[in-house]
């Protein structure tokens, strides 16, 4: 039975206007789907609902707006500009739904958003710190600000972020919780060689596996070496939440909740233990995008999620004084923010130059930015290559970051030797 | 097959009734679903291409992206979304969607709840009726 503070009953009961009210019935209807005890402060919110698809999404905050709504916490948004199937919608002159876009956009700023625009808003500075309730909504986003931050959110779909922004309450449920946060099964790595571990792509392979074999249970990964980064957290964060649902994820060692195995399973002992084999990776690669020879090459797509200035600066060195093949569309997708701060060091300029087109804002599988992309597409991105097929008319093939520059580069794909992998 | 009834948990109480969609897989509803044709354009999907217009629509769970309330809302408020929904789990994204389109939209989409083993019962095809207390009748 849920037990509401006195504030929010008098929001429920419309006593601080109809917008409070509205925001506050949506909190209590999701408590009550969740049988969640008691509501929660909340200090963040990453907003979902700016990112258009279809009418509704401008009903809803006009709706909102029209009732007086303001926010009761910081929030960032996240990407804008969704087009889905429909390709009319990615030519901006004949387009309503476009122009819906802009204006929904608009309509998260006058509510009071922050207009950082990305999916991995975990890159600016301001981040939540561990043990910090927050609301995250984009799945790839939830799921780093869990897992390697340590920083407390369910995953919040549209219009419950915005009214948990609205009224700083969420439902005390499930990721808010300590036993919510315990992991349930053990993902092994531990027999991979240590040079695929090392390689970026194991990483977006290991997130599809995990997401594919989790269900709703907490995943834990031992194994991980200890200097994998953030791109390579967030890679696994980014797959697991597209091919499953994986909202946090454990890595023994690395990520701060789990120091240990003991740490990580509350001293309990893994309900399944999964063993990652070569020819799991192998069978992850051929599922997301296994190039088919008899096509040519169209372009490339980076950024899935943003990019990172980390990953900005190993493309830059991957690329040194090349250029990419004039024949391919070289994507690649970031912040603002991370844009800034790679033209601050030159990096953006020198990659325009050498023919990469940099898209700030949105991402590459639904963007009215790309227009025209289509056939074989490589990417190194496992989220890009799960979505992009049932979005845009491409092909994915999957690669690494170095894999991608050397294929843009000379034209055609170009596949590192995986051995038995 | 015989008339049965179930008990389901309301989770959004509504009235409904149409004919059973029964989904083999749980669905994002951004992404994996194109709200103006009510069309699942997963390809990895089992049950690709088919359009959940009109019926009531069985589904273990949403999946995946942030998205599916805007996807279930945006469907519910062009008409080409379910009558009804029937989870297999207390899934507070499809809630949270039915409930902003019902009070946008003055629609009355029930949404409710029943054990996964009740929902390997149900075929495609049979008529389900779905009353304000979670009643479920199921066949002809």
């Amino acid at each position: 039975m849920l037990r509401l503070s006195e504030q929010d009953q008098a929001r429920l009961d419309g006593h601080e206007g109809p917008a409070l009210r509205f925001a506050m019935e949506t909190i209590v209807a999701a408590a009550e789907i969740d049988r969640a005890a008691e509501l929660i402060d909340i200090g963040f919110a990453h907003i979902d609902a700016c990112f258009y698809n279809g009418r509704a999404h401008l009903d809803f905050v006009n709706y909102l707006l029209d009732a007086g709504a303001t926010l009761a916490v910081p929030a960032w948004t996240n990407n804008g500009l969704v087009s889905l199937e429909d390709l009319s919608l990615r030519d901006p002159a004949k387009s309503g739904a476009m122009r819906e876009a802009h204006e929904l956009m608009q309509a998260y700023v006058r509510l009071g958003c922050r207009p950082v625009w990305t999916c991995a808003p975990y890159q600016l500075p301001g981040r939540p710190a561990l043990g910090d309730h927050i609301v995250g909504s984009e799945s790839n986003a939830v799921c780093f600000y869990n897992s390697v931050i340590g920083a407390r959110s369910n995953k919040y779909g549209d219009y419950l972020d915005v009214c948990a922004a609205i009224t700083g309450r969420v439902p005390a449920s499930k990721l808010h919780l300590d036993a919510g946060r315990v992991a349930q099964i053990l993902f092994d790595v531990r027999d991979i060689d240590p040079e695929l571990r090392a390689r970026d792509l194991f990483y977006h392979l290991l997130g599809h596996l995990i997401g594919l074999d989790s269900g709703a249970a907490v995943p834990a990964i031992v194994g991980l070496p200890a200097n994998c980064g953030e791109d390579d957290l967030k890679a696994i964060s980014a797959a697991a939440s597209s091919s499953g649902s994986v909202p946090l994820f454990h890595a023994i060692g690395i990520t701060p909740e789990a120091p240990t195995l003991e740490a990580a399973f509350a001293g309990g002992k893994p309900a399944r233990m999964i063993e990652i084999t070569p020819a799991d990776l192998k069978r992850a690669r051929d599922e997301l995008g296994r190039d088919d020879r008899s096509k040519q090459l169209a372009g490339i797509a980076l950024g899935t999620p943003h990019f990172s200035l980390t990953e900005f600066e190993r493309l830059v060195t991957l690329l040194g004084a090349r250029h990419i093949d004039p024949r391919l569309t070289f994507y690649l997708t970031t912040s603002r923010h991370v844009y800034a701060e790679a033209e601050v060091r030159g990096w953006c300029s020198a990659l325009q130059a050498a023919g990469v087109r940099i898209v700030t804002d949105t991402c590459t599988y639904f963007s009215p930015a790309v227009r025209g992309l289509r056939g074989k597409i490589m990417t190194n991105s496992a989220k890009w290559a799960y979505y992009a097929p049932g979005m845009l008319p491409v092909e994915a093939v999957l690669g690494s970051l170095r894999e991608c520059v050397e294929s843009a580069v000379r034209g055609e794909v170009v596949l590192d030797d995986w051995g038995d992998a | 097959m015989t008339r049965r009834l179930l008990d389901a948990d309301v989770l959004i109480a509504g009235v409904a009734s149409g004919p059973a969609l029964v989904l083999d897989a749980s669905l994002s509803f951004w992404g994996g679903f194109d709200p103006q044709q009510g069309a699942i354009i997963d390809v990895h999907h089992p049950q690709y291409r088919t359009r959940v217009g009109g019926t009531v629509l069985f589904i273990p769970a949403s999946r995946g992206s942030a998205g599916t309330p805007g996807g279930i809302a945006e469907a519910l408020r062009n008409g080409s979304g379910p009558r009804a929904f029937v989870l297999g789990e207390r899934d507070v994204n499809i809630g949270v969607g039915v409930l902003v389109a019902n009070r946008i939209y003055g629609l009355e989409v029930p949404v409710v709840r029943i054990p996964a083993e009740q929902m390997r019962s149900i075929r495609s095809g049979e008529p389900v009726s779905i009353d304000r207390n979670g009643g479920l009748s199921i066949g002809a």
